[in-house]
């Protein structure tokens, strides 16, 4: 309205002009106030604008109108009316007819005719624009464009159309601002009410959150005072929201509140605790195992006013983390003990760590151990071994020693590895007494024919508890493992906890099978290495016991392996021996020998056999020599057998020289043959002398028959034991041949300080050559003496049912044998000699001929009979002839 | 009653011609294998007394020409020492060990020849 007034008051005009002045004063009120009007009832901003710019153009009679706003430095078009296609939106200050306007800071009239300015717009012809002001500020410029008459000319704005429009231009400038300041507090109105929704949303989200949370959420004041505590919480610690709140928190154990409170401190001075691991009491006085992340709470201006804390229970996880914590630590004893096991090669050790692992307060921890193995034969099962304190003395002491020793499991198992072993506790002698066949039917018996773990946790409900481990052990509880390997039970492991009482759970049960299976295959491995190294060893000492020179060659000739033989043969220690080239130590040679057979098969790849002269070692050798193959078929060695055969070849010439003996023999008996003749003549002609002669030179012919005959008599006796024919036999009573016999032998026996005792059945009487069976019992009656110091000699004679095949009339079945036996206690005839003493010319005696028993047996045969022998060395020797009683074909 | 005696000792030939003579035996002699046969076959002894070692031919063979020709002619071995492994001794009528003292000879004979 001042505005208004102020664009009235302006103009002064003389009063011809007043009338019209007036007039137009008047039109121009009347625009203002239509335009006031127009536009105050509206309250929208945009269509404010609008209203201006379609209500101005009614009222200056213009073609179009261009409401501009000031934004960000430029003008922008707000509103138009008319000729809104194709103007320009936004214009730079300077630039068109609005733009010099808003630089001018005063109305601009434009007539294309004129020149003097450029519009923006091509298509209009004239226009007025004005800047938009408030006091000195610019807020934009109002434009009208093309003013027109009633005819619809176009014609310029005038001077009445300038005060007109910069009046309304100012009212404008005003209804603007203020809709503008309206539009903005507005606008501001409507942003505080959705932060305020939007808060409040929040706050019932976080609190729904808080209240929801499967977390224990609690807020505190900076002392500790509950100030919330949501459902959570109340499952969490027991405590319900009414009886915290106000309190100190009720849920810190009293141990524990002193750390509470510098975390507190810790809070207080801006910082945040993350995953606490800490514990909490809860209404029933449990402990249990939380996390909790602690942090600040700050109000609006940013002061710490309280803490929170966010509690999570970790109990469970806490519990299954220790499990694989204890879990982890018994499989890597286990692991440690089952490897010290499997380097442990003695049974003894082996099961003595076994227990010990067992019983350990380290190791699996029970009382008393004992392990039971098969025995051969499957028939029953032994105690093997026993750890444990045998009663509660020992199991005091020996506990209270171990923790003063303080001594893991790893030492512990070293020296029973490396240490010497003992095996002298009372309990290990128990269990060693404890045998149970598999007959019986009892846990343990169970156990191995059914191949699986008992656990019996009170004997006195068990029937088939073992009354020998109840009685010998006092044992009220107790487990019992199988030991199985390859699917066979090769023993038992027994456990209890006599001292402790403490049970034995399916856990300990679990470990424990885990356990046998490592105990079972290390047992058997241990049982099959023993195996090996026996079976090694046997080939060791054959291979040191055999008596020839036995040595294997790598190809390169270095001697790789020797038995004693070669280490006496060569006189050197074996490492001497051993890594040398084979033609240095055998052959003292400095390059293989052209006819050595390790050479030879070296060459050929073959076995090779040869007797070799070796002057280096001083004898001759037969030697083989195997070719060695490793598993590709390559050559790496050979083996050889070396055997000194000197001794062979010296018997060799034995024999030839008996040979050359026999010879002898034969020549001496053709000497006597030589001899025998002229003594024949001698003798015979002399006999014809003897008979013709008288007196004196007959008792001298007689001399010169005598002494052939004694010569004669010599020949027979070395050259030969017939001197007269088979054909005369007799009857003679057996008691006489063995009288006559003894009487002769009787000074000779007794001489050796033996006894000669007859046992001659009166009845027999044989039909013999007297002479030759003579001969033949003297023979044996005399070695019999020979064979005997200051022992006896018995002769007997009975008659006993032939032993000969019945013939095809059968009737020599019921004819008997007269047997005549010489016994002595003498030394006994080797068994190795018992087929060679018929032998012509064998003898053990050095003055023996060797004929003697060769002959008996001729003589024997002779008579058709039969003549054996028994002897034992050391105890004696029995002769017995068998002879027919009806005597034998002639 | 001829009895051809075979010997290769002159001496021994000597003494048993006397010794048999004087048994009132007729004696033809021979003092090698080959003359005994020539002899055996010329004079067709009643008996043979044969000497089993003889340098030419061993009295052995001699028997078994003898025993070819004549089986039912008695032969006598005599000899040094025992030969009776060998089975062609077998084959003669008697076995005499050659001694000085020729009873023994002389007995044999008159068995045979009792025997005949």
């Amino acid at each position: 309205m001042n505005n208004h007034d102020i664009t009235y008051q302006g103009p002064s005009k003389p009063s011809s002009e007043a009338h019209r002045s007036a007039d137009a004063e008047l039109r121009r009120l009347k625009v203002l106030h239509a335009i006031t009007t127009s536009v105050l009832s509206i309250t929208d901003f945009q269509e404010l604008l609008k209203n201006i710019a379609i209500e101005s153009v009614k009222f200056f009679n213009a073609s179009g109108s261009i409401l501009r706003l000031l934004e960000g430095g430029k003008l922008k078009v707000e509103a138009c009316s008319g000729l809104c296609d194709g103007i320009k939106i936004e214009l730079e200050i300077g630039e068109g007819i609005c733009g010099v306007a808003a630089r001018e800071g005063k109305t601009v009239y434009y007539n294309r005719a004129d020149g003097i300015y450029q519009a923006a717009m091509q298509s209009i012809e004239v226009g007025i624009c004005t800047p938009l002001k408030i006091g000195d500020t610019l807020m934009g410029t109002f434009s009208l464009y093309d003013k027109m008459t009633v005819d619809g000319d176009i014609i310029p704005f005038g001077e009445d159309d300038r005060i007109t429009l910069e009046g309304f231009a100012s009212v404008a400038a005003i209804v603007i601002e203020k809709s503008m300041l309206y539009e903005k507090a507005l606008k501001q109105e409507r942003e505080a009410v959705e932060a305020k929704r939007q808060v409040e949303e929040l706050k019932d989200y976080l609190e729904g959150l808080i209240e929801n949370s499967p977390d224990a959420i609690v807020t505190t004041d900076l002392d500790g005072v509950v100030t919330s505590w949501n459902d959570a919480s109340e499952k969490m610690f027991g405590y319900a929201r009414e009886e915290v709140m106000g309190q100190f928190l009720p849920n810190v154990p009293h141990f524990l509140v002193d750390t509470e409170k510098s975390y507190m401190v810790q809070i207080r001075n801006g910082e945040t605790l993350k995953d606490l691991e800490t514990v909490r009491k809860t209404s029933d006085g449990r402990i249990i195992d939380v996390n909790i992340n602690m942090s600040p709470i700050k109000n609006s201006s940013g002061d710490i006013i309280g803490i929170s804390r966010v509690g999570r229970d970790i109990t469970e996880r806490k519990r299954i983390e220790k499990d694989l914590l204890r879990k982890n630590n018994e499989l890597s004893r286990l692991l440690f003990i089952s490897s010290t096991m499997r380097g442990t090669l003695e049974l003894d050790r082996l099961l003595r760590m076994v227990l010990t692992a067992v019983t350990m307060g380290d190791g699996l921890g029970f009382n008393r151990a004992m392990l039971f193995l098969i025995e051969e034969g499957g028939r029953t099962i032994k105690g093997a071994m026993g750890v444990g304190p045998a009663n509660h003395d020992e199991a005091w002491e020996i506990w209270s020693r171990l923790s003063m020793e303080n001594k893991d499991i790893h030492t512990i198992m070293q020296e029973i590895e490396l240490g010497p072993l003992r095996k002298d506790s009372l309990m290990d002698r128990l269990c060693c007494g404890i045998e149970v066949t598999l007959d019986d039917d009892t846990v343990l018996t169970r156990a191995v024919k059914e191949k699986r773990a008992f656990n019996i946790p009170d004997v006195r409900t068990e029937p088939l508890s073992d009354a020998v481990l109840i009685q010998q052990l006092g044992t009220m509880a107790y487990a019992v493992l199988p030991l199985i390997s390859r699917n066979k039970v090769i023993g038992v492991l027994w456990v209890d906890n006599l001292y402790s009482r403490k049970p034995i759970t399916d856990h300990d049960m679990n470990i424990l099978k885990g356990f046998t299976d490592q105990i079972a295959s290390a047992i058997e491995n241990l049982r099959l290495f023993e195996h090996v190294t026996e079976a090694e060893q046997e080939l060791e000492n054959i291979f040191e016991s055999i008596s020839d020179l036995m040595y294997i060659n790598a190809r390169d000739y270095s001697i790789k392996k020797i038995n004693r033989a070669v280490v006496d043969k060569i006189g050197k220690p074996p490492e001497e021996i051993i890594g040398k080239k084979c033609y240095e130590i055998f052959h003292g040679m400095d390059s293989p020998w052209e006819l050595c057979p390790h050479h030879k098969t070296v060459s050929t790849n073959r076995s090779y056999v040869g007797e070799v002269d070796d002057p280096n070692l001083g004898g001759t050798f037969l030697i083989s020599s195997s070719p060695l193959f490793d598993q590709g078929g390559e050559l790496t060695g050979t083996v050889h057998i070396a055997r000194d055969v000197s001794e062979i070849k010296k018997l060799k010439e034995k024999m030839v020289s008996i040979e050359r003996m026999a010879a002898l023999g034969e020549m001496a008996a053709k000497v006597a043959h030589e001899i025998r003749n002229p003594l024949l003549s001698i003798g015979g002609f002399a006999r014809r002398l003897e008979k013709r002669l008288d007196s004196d030179l007959r008792e001298h012919a007689k001399i010169i028959v005598d002494e052939v005959r004694r010569l004669e008599g010599i020949l027979n006796n070395t050259l030969s034991f017939v001197k007269s024919s088979v054909t005369e036999r007799r009857e003679v009573a057996a008691a006489d041949l063995i009288a006559d016999i003894t009487t002769l032998l009787e000074p000779a026996v007794n001489e050796r300080g033996n006894v000669l005792r007859k046992e001659v059945d009166h009845s027999v009487t044989l039909i013999i050559n007297y002479d030759r069976m003579k001969e033949a019992i003297l023979n044996l009656v005399s070695n019999a003496n020979h064979a005997t110091e200051n022992g006896m000699i018995t002769v007997g004679v009975y008659s006993e049912s032939s032993f000969s095949e019945p013939d095809l009339l059968d009737h020599r079945a019921e004819e008997k044998d007269a047997i005549i036996e010489i016994r002595d206690t003498g030394y006994g005839i080797r068994e190795e000699d018992l087929d060679r003493i018929w032998d012509p010319f064998f003898t053990t005696r050095p003055t023996g001929t060797g004929l003697g028993l060769s002959i008996t047996k001729r003589i024997v045969e002779e008579h058709a009979g039969r003549i054996d022998v028994e002897s034992k060395v050391g105890e004696g020797t029995i002769f017995r002839i068998y002879l027919p009683l009806k005597g034998g074909p002639a | 009653m001829k009895i051809l005696v075979v010997d290769d000792e002159k001496n021994i030939l000597k003494l048993y011609k006397a010794e048999l003579e004087d048994e009132g035996y007729t004696v033809v002699t021979a003092n090698s294998g080959k003359e005994a046969l020539e002899v055996f076959r010329a004079e067709n002894p009643d008996i043979v007394t044969l000497d089993i070692m003889m340098p030419d031919m061993d009295g052995i063979q001699v028997l078994r020409q003898l025993k070819q020709e004549k089986p039912q002619t008695p032969v006598i071995m005599l000899t040094a020492y025992d030969y009776r492994d060998d089975f062609s001794v077998w084959v003669s009528d008697a076995y005499v060990v050659k001694s000085s003292d020729l009873v023994t000879l002389k007995n044999t004979i008159k068995q045979i020849i009792e025997k005949k």
